[in-house]
């Protein structure tokens, strides 16, 4: 008998597809350029004071200089420290939470209103207390990290495990399993792409909460150092911190997809 | 339950299906279902009484509501019955059991695994040694006409090709009892009358008692030895229809008078106690 393979013919499609690829690569690398040249000439040609807006070569230089310095490497490494402490100690408690209140559905209606009352507050207001709580140190900033990155984990994780399509449960149970052979078998996998996308917010928020609880009161830190160069108006230097705060956003995050794609490699390729 | 081995298939017999003649391995007595919706009772199905015979090819026709899909659920003992009994091989069905395998309306594969792994996943789920099983499940992916899909991926494959693995993940497990919720209802009709072809090969080869729920009464005829007809509101069996076409069966038999009488017989119960016709 015949079958009908409906699977595309690989080869034919990748070549127009890499072609529009790299056309909208450009289009991005024009943008960026555009943005780039502005920010260059509107203080050079007096648009705007350079206390307000440095020229792009001015907070280039600064940066230059700034990653050259030891006590720069000290405060970078000790955001950095807060960011990922608090952004893997947020997803393992999102994560716990989350399975948690999916396999245990009393817990789920007895925990719930709490967790949804819990993220209708604006939890930035926490921020002084936890430096009154946990004191000037990194331990209140990876708390605040903690606090605002492991929602995003939770609620997918919690969708991602109910959203197991019922015929696939109904399989399981024909076949005997246990839940727990369920929930690796089928449930957990089925979830994993939820889950990573809140991962992946967790991780913007994780910076977040660390920058925040910086702000608030630190004496090291990038956001230590964000404040302390406003108020001495050395505002290359703001944006050079601002750059690196960005590459550390961006480079975390593209690991994040790196990471999605070998982990959850079933994802149909018009996904990603 | 203990896990046996698998057993060699041949000792089933491959000889042409014996219609009737085989010893029940299938019965429902006074068979119920009854639930609770809002206070009130629907009845789902109400005194089924059958008994189906080893090697048969059962279909279960009749519009929505009809209790045909509960039946098959109580069968599997995937849920209870609320009056009356099943028994499978002589044993009374308080929940799911090996000797029964369930095929679904949708395939249900899992994407992270390959064919040849979907097809494993029940001996896993059985606690079964993968190298135990993995020569029998490379004959049934090969039965199926998959033995060159081993390693892909279900996104890589068609509707019919992805109900083909799911054919091959319940056969591989070798249930004496093949139930089917309208398992090829979402493919079209090229596809679904290659698969039916394909499905009456195998089972009738392998000796299993196959259970199929259909909407399509044609269907139902070229497949079955007989048609179980049911009926709504509530649902019940309103008539069995002997079907005595001869096997092996080909598209050719469509073209025989008897089946269209046959067609017209089933309709005949269905369309007297729906009062539309």
């Amino acid at each position: 008998m015949a079958i009908t393979d409906q699977a595309p013919p690989a080869a034919a499609v990748r070549d127009p597809e890499q072609a529009e690829r790299l056309r909208y690569r450009l289009y991005s690398l024009a943008i960026v350029a555009v943005i780039l040249a502005a920010w260059e000439i509107a203080p050079r040609a007096g648009l705007v004071s350079p206390i307000i807006l440095p020229a792009f070569s001015q907070v280039a230089a600064a940066l230059w200089s700034l990653v050259q310095t030891d006590f720069f490497l000290r405060h970078f490494s000790v955001t950095l420290t807060e960011i990922l402490v608090g952004f893997v100690l947020g997803t393992a408690i999102g994560l716990m939470l989350g399975i948690a209140l999916a396999v245990w559905p009393t817990a789920k209606r007895i925990a719930y209103p709490f967790v949804v009352g819990f993220q209708a507050i604006p939890k930035i207001v926490f921020a002084p207390l936890f430096i009154a709580w946990f004191g000037f140190g990194q331990s209140s900033k990876v708390v605040m990290a903690v606090v605002i990155s492991f929602f995003p984990v939770l609620i997918n994780t919690m969708v991602g495990l109910e959203s197991v399509p019922d015929d696939a449960r109904k399989l399981m149970r024909s076949l005997k399993a246990t839940p727990m052979q369920t929930f690796r078998k089928v449930s957990l996998p089925h979830a994993l792409p939820v889950i990573f996308a809140g991962v992946k917010a967790a991780l913007t928020f994780a910076v977040i909460g660390a920058i925040v609880g910086e702000f608030v009161g630190a004496s090291e830190g990038l956001g230590y150092l964000v404040e302390l160069y406003n108020h001495q108006l050395r505002i290359d230097r703001v944006f050079a911190v601002v750059v690196v705060l960005a590459f550390i956003g961006a480079g975390g995050y593209f690991l994040l997809e790196w990471l999605d794609r070998k982990l959850i490699f079933w994802r149909s390729d018009d996904n990603r | 339950m203990i896990m046996a081995a698998p057993v060699p298939r041949e000792d089933r017999g491959a000889s042409p299906r014996p219609a009737g003649l085989g010893a029940p391995i299938v019965t429902a007595k006074g068979l119920s279902k009854t639930f609770k919706l809002g206070g009130g009772d629907v009845v789902a199905l109400r005194d089924v009484d059958l008994e189906i015979r080893k090697g048969e090819f059962i279909a279960f026709v009749g519009p929505s509501g009809c209790g045909k899909s509960t039946f098959l659920n109580m069968v599997a003992g995937l849920l209870p019955a609320t009056g009356g009994v099943a028994h499978v091989n002589g044993q009374p069905v308080t929940e799911p059991s090996r000797q029964v395998g369930f095929m679904f309306q949708t395939p249900v594969l899992l994407p992270w695994r390959t064919v040849e792994k979907n097809v494993l996943m029940p001996a896993e789920v059985f606690g079964l040694k993968q190298a135990d099983i993995r020569d029998k499940a490379r004959a049934v992916i090969e039965a199926v006409g998959l033995g060159a899909f081993v390693d892909a991926y279900p996104r890589q494959l068609s509707g019919g090709m992805q109900q083909r693995v799911a054919l091959a993940r319940v056969l591989t497990y070798e249930p004496d009892v093949l139930l089917m919720d309208e398992p090829f209802g979402a493919l079209d009709e090229f596809t679904r009358e290659a698969m039916n072809l394909e499905l009456m090969r195998i089972t009738q080869a392998a000796g299993i008692t196959v259970l199929f729920v259909t909407h399509n009464i044609t269907e139902a005829v070229f497949m079955s030895d007989r048609v179980v007809v049911m009926t709504p509101r509530p649902g019940k069996v309103s008539g069995i229809v002997d079907i005595d076409l001869e096997r092996p069966r080909t598209i050719g038999t469509m073209q025989k008078q008897s089946f269209s009488d046959l067609i017209f017989k089933v309709r005949g119960i269905l369309g007297n106690t729906h009062g539309d016709h």
